[in-house]
C-alpha cells in the first residue's frame, strides 16, 4: 500500500502539550478574549442581577432557591440567565474558533509550525482543546461570579445538591460550547478566508437559533393528518416534532439545563395527562433521576462535538498545506 | 217636688245599674291578696309570705299598710323590694308585690294564730287580709329525681346524654349540688336543660322542678358491657339519687400504617416493589372480613397479600404485603398511591408516597453513543493520522 509507506511512526499526539499551552496562553492574553469576556459579563450580569433582586423579595421557602438564580426570568428583563447563555456560549465559541486554522494559512505560519516535530493531529487537537479550555475557564469564572453574587445578596449558602446540579450545568455548558467550537473550527479548516468561515459559523448559529424551530414545526404540520384517529397518532406526531427540534444543539442545551436546574422537571418529552395522574405536582426529582433525564441531550452534545471534530480532522488531514 | 223626686229616683237607678254592670265585668277597688292565706311556719325560722296589693280601676294613691294582732314575741315586717315599707302605691290596674317576713321565736308554742294586714287609702278605701299562721313541726327538705330514659345504648365513641328532672319538694328554695359516680375514667358533665354551660349546682325554688342534662363520656377503649352511673343531687339535709345505665356495645376501629410509620417508598419503572403495611384493630370489637384495596396512578398494578382478612380481633395487628408495579411508561418522580382497608362498617386508609425511579439502561446506551463517536475519531486518526 502506498499510504502505509508514507505513514510515519510514533504517537500522533506528540507535541500536543506545547500546542495546547501556546493556544491557551494566546487566547487568554488576546484582546478578543477580553472583549468576549466583557460581553459575557455584561450580558450575564443583567438577568442575574434582576433575578437576585426578584428572589430577595421571595418569602416562600424554596429548597432550590440558589438554582432559581439561573432559571428565574426577571420581570423587567424577560430573559433568564440560561436563556442568555444559550446564545452567549455559541458566540464565544465561534469567536474563539472561527479563524484557528485559516489565519495560520493566511499568515503563512502553518508550514512553519508543521516543520516542528509534531503531527497535524496534535496541532488540530491542541487548538481545539486550547479553545475548549479557554471556554471552560470563562464559564467557570462566570459561574463562580454568579454563585458569589448569590451568596452575597441572598445571604445563604447553597446546599450540596444545588452545587452538584450547578456543576452538572457547567459540564453541559462546556459540551455545548464544544459543539460550536467544533463547528467554527470545521469552517476554519474548510474555508481559507476568515471572513467566510466566521459568516458561515454565525449563519449556522442564527439558523439553529431562529429558523430551525420554525422549519421543524412546518415539517411536523406537514406530517399531521387532518384528523387524529387515535392518541398514539397524536403522540407520534408530537414526538416527531420534538425529535426534529432536538437536531439543534440549542434545544439540546436548553433541555439539559432545564432538567438539571429545575428539579421539578419530570420529563423533557411529550407527556400524556394520563401519565400525570396521581403524580405529586412540584415534587423535586432526586439528583440521579435528573441526571438520567438529561443524559440523552448531554450525550447528544458530547457525541456531536466529537463527530464534528472528527469531520474537521479528516478535512484538515487531507488538505494541502504548502501554499 | 214630685218631679224632683222622680228625677232623683231615675238618677239613683241609673247609678246603681251602672255600678252593678261594672262590678260584674271586672271587680273595681283595692285588693290585698296572697296565694295561701293559711300557712305553716316553723319555730325559730324565718318564713317569707308573698302578698299582692292590686289596684283595679282606681286612681293611684298611697296606701298605708299596717299589721294587727301580731302574737307576742313574733317579729313580722312588711317588705317591699327587700326593704321594710309602710305604704305602697299601685298604679291603675297594676299590682305591687309585697313580702311578709315572719320571724317566729324558738319557744313559740304549736297552735294557730291570726294576723291581720290592713291597707288603707286616703279616701276611705280600706282592705284587710286575715292570715292564719300555724306553728307546726318542721317538714324536712325533700328532693326528687327522675329520668325518662334511664338506660341508653351506644358505642364507645358516642355521647350518652340523659335528661333528668330534679324537683324541690320542700317548702324552701334550695341550691342543689350535682354529682355523679361512674366507673373509672368515665367523664360526666352537667348542663342546664338547653344551655351549654357546665354546671355543678343549680338553685331550685320551692315546689319547682328543673331539667338537667347529664352527659357521660366513656373512655374510648371501654369494653362492651353495661355500666351504671349514679347521679346524686344534694342540698342541706336532703339527697336523692338515680341510677342510669350505659349499654356500651363494642366497636372495631381499623388503622392502617406501616411498622415504622414511614409512608413512602421507592419503585422502579416496570418492576414490582413490595411494601409491608400493618393493619391494626384499635377498637373493642372484632372486625370481620376486612378487604384491602388501593388506588394507584393509571396503568399501575397493585396487589395485596392477603387480599382479605377473615377476622381481626381487638388489639390485633396483621402485616399486609402490598406489591406495586409502576406502569412501563411511568415518568420518574413522586406519586401518591392510597391504600384502603374496608371492614364491616369500618374503614381505614393510608396515602403512600412512591418515588418512581427509571432504569439506568438508557444511560449506558448514551455512553455507548459517545464511545462510538470516539471510535470513529480513532478510526479517522488511524486512517488519516500522523501526517
Amino acid at each position: 500500500m502506498p499510504r502505509s509507506a508514507v505513514r510515519r511512526a510514533g504517537s500522533p499526539f506528540t507535541g500536543l502539550r506545547p500546542v495546547f499551552m501556546k493556544e491557551l496562553s494566546d487566547h487568554l492574553s488576546s484582546v478578543r478574549m477580553l472583549v468576549l469576556t466583557l460581553f459575557v459579563i455584561v450580558f450575564g450580569a443583567l438577568p442575574v442581577g434582576f433575578a437576585l433582586n426578584d428572589l430577595r423579595n421571595v418569602v416562600v421557602s424554596d429548597p432550590y432557591l440558589f438554582l432559581r438564580i439561573f432559571t428565574v426570568t426577571p420581570e423587567r428583563v424577560g430573559l433568564s440567565f440560561i436563556e442568555a447563555l444559550n446564545f452567549i456560549i455559541p458566540l464565544m465559541a465561534i469567536g474563539l474558533g472561527f479563524d484557528s486554522i485559516n489565519s495560520e494559512f493566511n499568515r503563512r505560519t502553518l508550514s512553519r509550525v508543521l516543520s516542528q516535530p509534531l503531527y497535524r493531529d496534535a496541532l488540530l487537537l491542541g487548538k481545539f482543546l486550547g479553545g475548549l479550555a479557554t471556554l471552560a475557564v470563562a464559564l467557570v469564572a462566570l459561574w463562580l461570579i454568579v454563585l458569589g453574587a448569590g451568596l452575597l445578596l441572598l445571604g445563604l449558602p447553597p446546599r450540596g445538591v444545588e452545587v452538584a446540579r450547578g456543576i452538572g450545568f457547567l459540564v453541559v455548558a462546556i459540551a455545548y460550547g464544544g459543539v460550536w467550537l467544533a463547528v467554527a473550527m470545521l469552517f476554519s479548516v474548510i474555508f481559507r478566508s476568515t471572513a467566510t468561515s466566521a459568516l458561515c459559523s454565525l449563519g449556522l448559529w442564527l439558523f439553529f437559533l431562529i429558523l430551525w424551530p420554525m422549519i421543524a414545526s412546518v415539517i411536523t404540520v406537514g406530517f399531521t393528518p387532518s384528523q387524529f384517529t387515535s392518541i398514539d397518532q397524536m403522540v407520534a406526531v408530537a414526538e416527531l416534532g420534538q425529535a426534529l427540534e432536538r437536531l439543534s444543539p440549542n434545544i439540546l442545551f436548553r433541555e439539559a439545563v432545564v432538567g438539571l436546574l429545575n428539579p421539578e422537571t419530570r420529563s423533557l418529552g411529550f407527556m400524556l395527562p394520563m401519565q400525570m395522574r396521581g403524580a405529586i405536582p412540584g415534587a423535586p426529582l432526586p439528583l440521579d433521576q435528573s441526571l438520567i433525564l438529561i443524559w440523552p441531550p448531554l450525550t447528544g452534545l458530547i457525541a456531536g462535538m466529537i463527530v464534528l471534530f472528527t469531520v474537521a480532522y479528516i478535512v484538515f488531514q487531507r488538505e494541502e498545506v504548502r501554499a | 217636688m214630685r218631679c224632683l223626686t222622680a228625677v232623683l229616683a231615675v238618677l239613683f237607678a241609673t247609678l246603681v245599674a251602672g255600678t252593678g254592670f261594672a262590678q260584674g265585668d271586672t271587680p273595681k277597688g283595692l285588693f290585698l291578696t296572697t296565694d295561701y292565706p293559711s300557712q305553716t311556719v316553723r319555730a325559730g325560722e324565718v318564713t317569707t309570705i308573698r302578698l299582692k296589693l292590686t289596684n283595679a280601676g282606681l286612681p293611684p294613691e298611697p296606701v298605708a299598710l299596717a299589721l294587727k294582732d301580731v302574737p307576742a314575741g313574733w317579729k313580722i315586717d312588711i317588705l317591699g323590694g327587700g326593704q321594710p315599707v309602710a305604704a305602697a302605691m299601685p298604679g291603675v290596674n297594676q299590682d305591687v308585690g309585697l313580702q311578709l317576713r315572719v320571724e317566729v321565736p324558738k319557744d313559740a308554742k304549736p297552735g294557730s294564730s291570726k294576723v291581720l294586714i290592713s291597707a288603707k287609702g286616703p279616701i276611705a278605701q280600706s282592705v284587710e287580709l286575715p292570715l292564719t299562721l300555724t306553728v307546726g313541726t318542721e317538714t324536712p327538705a325533700k328532693l326528687s329525681i327522675k329520668s325518662r330514659l334511664p338506660s341508653l345504648r351506644g358505642t364507645p365513641r358516642s355521647a350518652f346524654e340523659y335528661t333528668i328532672t330534679v324537683g324541690n319538694d320542700s317548702g324552701k328554695d334550695l341550691t342543689v349540688a350535682l354529682s355523679a359516680q361512674g366507673p373509672a375514667n368515665f367523664q360526666t358533665t352537667f348542663t342546664e336543660g338547653f344551655g351549654s354551660n357546665e354546671i355543678s349546682s343549680i338553685p331550685i325554688e320551692a315546689g319547682q322542678t328543673k331539667d338537667i342534662k347529664v352527659k357521660v363520656t366513656p373512655p374510648r377503649d371501654v369494653k362492651a358491657g353495661d355500666y351504671p352511673v349514679l347521679v346524686k343531687v344534694a342540698s342541706e339535709g336532703a339527697t336523692a339519687e338515680l341510677r342510669v345505665t350505659l349499654q356500651v356495645s363494642g366497636q372495631g376501629r381499623l388503622a392502617l400504617s406501616t411498622r415504622d410509620g414511614r409512608l413512602s417508598g421507592e419503585a422502579e419503572v416496570g418492576k414490582s416493589s413490595t411494601y409491608t403495611l400493618v393493619l391494626a384493630n384499635d377498637g373493642t370489637a372484632p372486625i370481620e372480613e376486612v378487604e384491602m384495596s388501593g388506588t394507584v396512578p393509571t396503568n399501575w398494578k397493585v396487589e395485596f397479600n392477603p387480599k382479605t382478612i377473615p377476622s381481626l380481633a381487638p388489639n390485633e395487628k396483621k402485616d399486609v404485603a402490598v406489591v406495586v408495579t409502576p406502569a412501563d411508561k411511568a415518568i420518574a418522580g413522586d406519586y401518591v398511591a392510597s391504600f384502603r382497608a374496608n371492614g364491616r362498617g369500618e374503614s381505614a386508609s393510608a396515602d403512600f408516597r412512591i418515588t418512581v425511579t427509571t432504569s439506568t439502561l438508557w444511560g449506558i446506551v448514551g455512553v455507548g453513543i459517545i464511545a462510538v463517536a470516539l471510535l470513529v475519531l480513532l478510526g479517522a486518526v488511524a486512517r488519516f493520522g500522523r501526517r
